[in-house]
């Protein structure tokens, strides 16, 4: 049994797999654990961002990786407990408003996802307001906004007013990425860190709810 | 040749040139409207309004408007080289782009694939759309994607930088640009999550559109250089803010051939060609050489590209322009600052030639005060012999 959990976590990590679904429903048909499953593409999501980091992996391979990891988590949707998932924290994700970009929200996402955090994923062009509806309702501790366009940065900062109007900006850590982003712009309007990629949005959110 | 013309050619040759050559990208209404000082475009303005844009919703569906939208791209061009000419810049980037089709008053595709949001700038013109998706996610998709207004596209490009080259030509070394770059006209019909997975498991498929878009840009390079247009601009952003987006083995694999195609093709017209990327390109400089481009822009700043560090690696092999902030310096940065930051950059790359001053790209917001300092401060550090020792480091003005 063990050693289907040895090979999804391998073809994900070496950016091999041909059909990561049915791999995975061939690992539960023969026994696996749904969860041990999740926790195997979990590790190997780590080995992706470490070569990634490395300079062994880029962007695409990042992306190749999330979009395996997505066919293996839908095979295994139906199997899984509610406890399996997101036992790290929540957070909120969104492009913000005027600004459709979402690759590298997408991106931080499933990473997120990978590492056993609960991801809101708002989608994109998001009014501040729906980040603070969003917040609340899912108890969130923490928000990520993408923005790539550099005319939109200005966002950002309706976004954290809006919380900080809503009584939640002190319970809640924020964090910006994007291409337009940079230390200028995370002191300009109050957030907490910057991430210049999804590795490193991992880091800084598992920095903060470990 | 004119002043201009020499200084810029030399500068593209690696020769030091009287003073360092400052070029724009002409790429927003905006800019080109504020430098004339002329009122935004009537067409934003009728898209953005509630009223008026369901007026345009049902005019834009019918059959021709495409030729409003191409009348109003090609006007544009003309737009950015009077204004470049007003600048006193000595090049300039012209985009020709008569691609866009509106599919109402909020969302339009491009004869690529691409499907985009209207952009209206706060003045109210048309602005670059915004990427939203792909429509070719298959190669059932490409083979049944129209193509009629792609190969008409050399056509349309040629009689327009005809009438531009034959207006400011004399007064401006132009840059033409014509069409996105085989890397991103091959990802973005598609999407980028579906480029990661085909770049891996579907290579055919994409190597039949890199060799089609490849046969574009050389025919697009063939109607620039008929019109008498010495630059051309390949703009193919393979990076983003940290590194390149693809492996640079699997972009050389994918694309190399064809960039070298490319570059050759423009030399044999006699045209110098510009590779733009976007993002930290540190770690694919010696492809962009390899490839046969002769200048590099943007080499951004706050993507962490260091320009002096790109002088050395690269300086003595290939001209370098940019690095202008757009971010801060070029928006609202004091005069100092400005001057400052253009100094700098004179510093880390003018010395020996082979260096344009430019912004790092260009946006609605920019500053038209601040490139006209720009200018000033290039006049004014610009002119060779270089005197920017470290002595005069810290230098400020008000």
């Amino acid at each position: 049994m063990g050693e289907y959990l040895e090979r999804v976590k391998r073809v994900l990590a070496e950016l091999e797999a041909d059909d990561m679904g049915a791999l995975v429903r061939e690992a539960l048909d023969a026994g696996e654990e749904a969860a041990d499953l999740l926790g195997a593409m979990g590790e190997a999501m780590v080995e992706v961002g470490r070569r990634f980091e490395e300079g062994e992996y880029f962007l695409a391979d990042l992306v190749l990786a999330g979009e395996e990891m997505k066919e293996g988590i839908a095979a295994l949707e139906p199997f899984l407990a509610a406890g399996d998932r997101g036992a790290k924290g929540t957070v909120v994700l969104c492009t913000v408003k005027g600004d459709i970009h979402d690759i590298g929200k997408n991106l931080v996402g499933t990473m997120l996802a990978s590492a056993g955090f609960n991801v809101v994923d708002l989608g994109v062009d998001v009014a501040p307001e729906k980040v603070v509806d969003a917040v609340k309702a899912n108890s969130a501790q923490a928000v990520g906004l993408s923005v790539l366009l550099t005319t939109m940065v200005g966002s950002v900062g309706e976004v954290v007013e809006s919380l900080k109007g809503a009584g939640l900006r002190d319970s809640l850590k924020i964090a910006v990425g994007g291409a337009c982003v940079t230390d200028e712009v995370v002191e300009r309007y109050g957030a907490d860190a910057m991430g210049r990629d999804a590795v490193e949005a991992v880091r800084i959110f598992s920095g903060w709810m470990a | 040749m004119s002043d201009k013309h020499k200084r810029v050619l030399d500068a593209l040759e690696l020769r030091e040139p009287d003073r360092v050559p400052v070029m724009d990208l002409m790429n927003e209404f905006s800019t080109s409207n504020a430098i004339l000082g002329k009122k935004s475009n009537p067409l934003g303005r009728l898209l953005q309004d509630e009223r008026t844009s369901r007026i345009m919703d049902r005019l834009l569906a019918l059959p021709g408007s495409a030729r409003l939208t191409d009348r109003e791209l090609e006007r544009f061009t003309h737009l950015g080289a009077a204004a470049a000419v007003r600048m006193d810049y000595d090049a300039a980037w012209l985009s020709c782009f008569p691609v866009l089709r509106f599919r109402d008053s909020r969302v339009m595709n491009d004869i690529f694939g691409r499907l985009c949001d209207v952009s209206v700038d706060a003045a109210g013109n048309l602005a670059n759309p915004i990427y939203r998706e792909g429509l070719i996610k298959t190669p059932a998709d490409w083979d049944a994607w129209p193509k009629r207004d792609i190969f008409r596209l050399p056509e349309k490009v040629n009689r327009v930088f005809h009438e531009v080259q034959a207006e400011f030509g004399d007064r401006l070394f132009i840059f033409a640009f014509a069409n996105y770059g085989l890397f991103e006209n091959t990802w973005q019909p598609m999407g980028f999550e579906r480029f990661a997975v085909a770049a891996r498991k579907e290579k055919g498929f994409l190597r039949r559109v890199i060799r089609f878009y490849a046969d574009l840009h050389c025919m697009l390079m063939e109607a620039v250089a008929d019109a008498g247009v010495p630059g051309f601009v390949h703009t193919d952003d393979l990076a983003y803010k940290s590194g390149p987006m693809l492996s640079p083995r699997l972009i050389e694999e994918l694309f190399g051939d064809h960039y070298r195609r490319i570059t050759e093709t423009a030399h044999g017209l006699g045209l110098k060609i510009i590779m733009h990327s976007c993002g930290n390109t540190t770690s694919l400089l010696e492809n962009f050489v390899s490839w046969g481009f002769d200048a590099l822009h943007p080499l951004e700043p706050t993507a962490g590209v260091d320009l002096a560090s790109v002088k050395r690696e690269v300086g003595d092999r290939v001209c370098l322009i940019g690095n202008l902030d757009i971010t801060h310096i070029l928006v609202d940065a004091t005069r100092e600052e400005v001057f400052d930051a253009v100094r700098q950059a004179i510093r880390a790359a003018g010395e020996g030639g082979g260096f344009i001053l430019a912004p790092d790209h260009s946006h609605p917001d920019i500053s038209v005060e601040r490139l006209r300092w720009m200018v000033e401060a290039a006049h004014e550090y610009g002119t060779y012999p270089l005197r920017l020792q470290p002595e005069v480091a810290g230098e400020s003005r008000g």
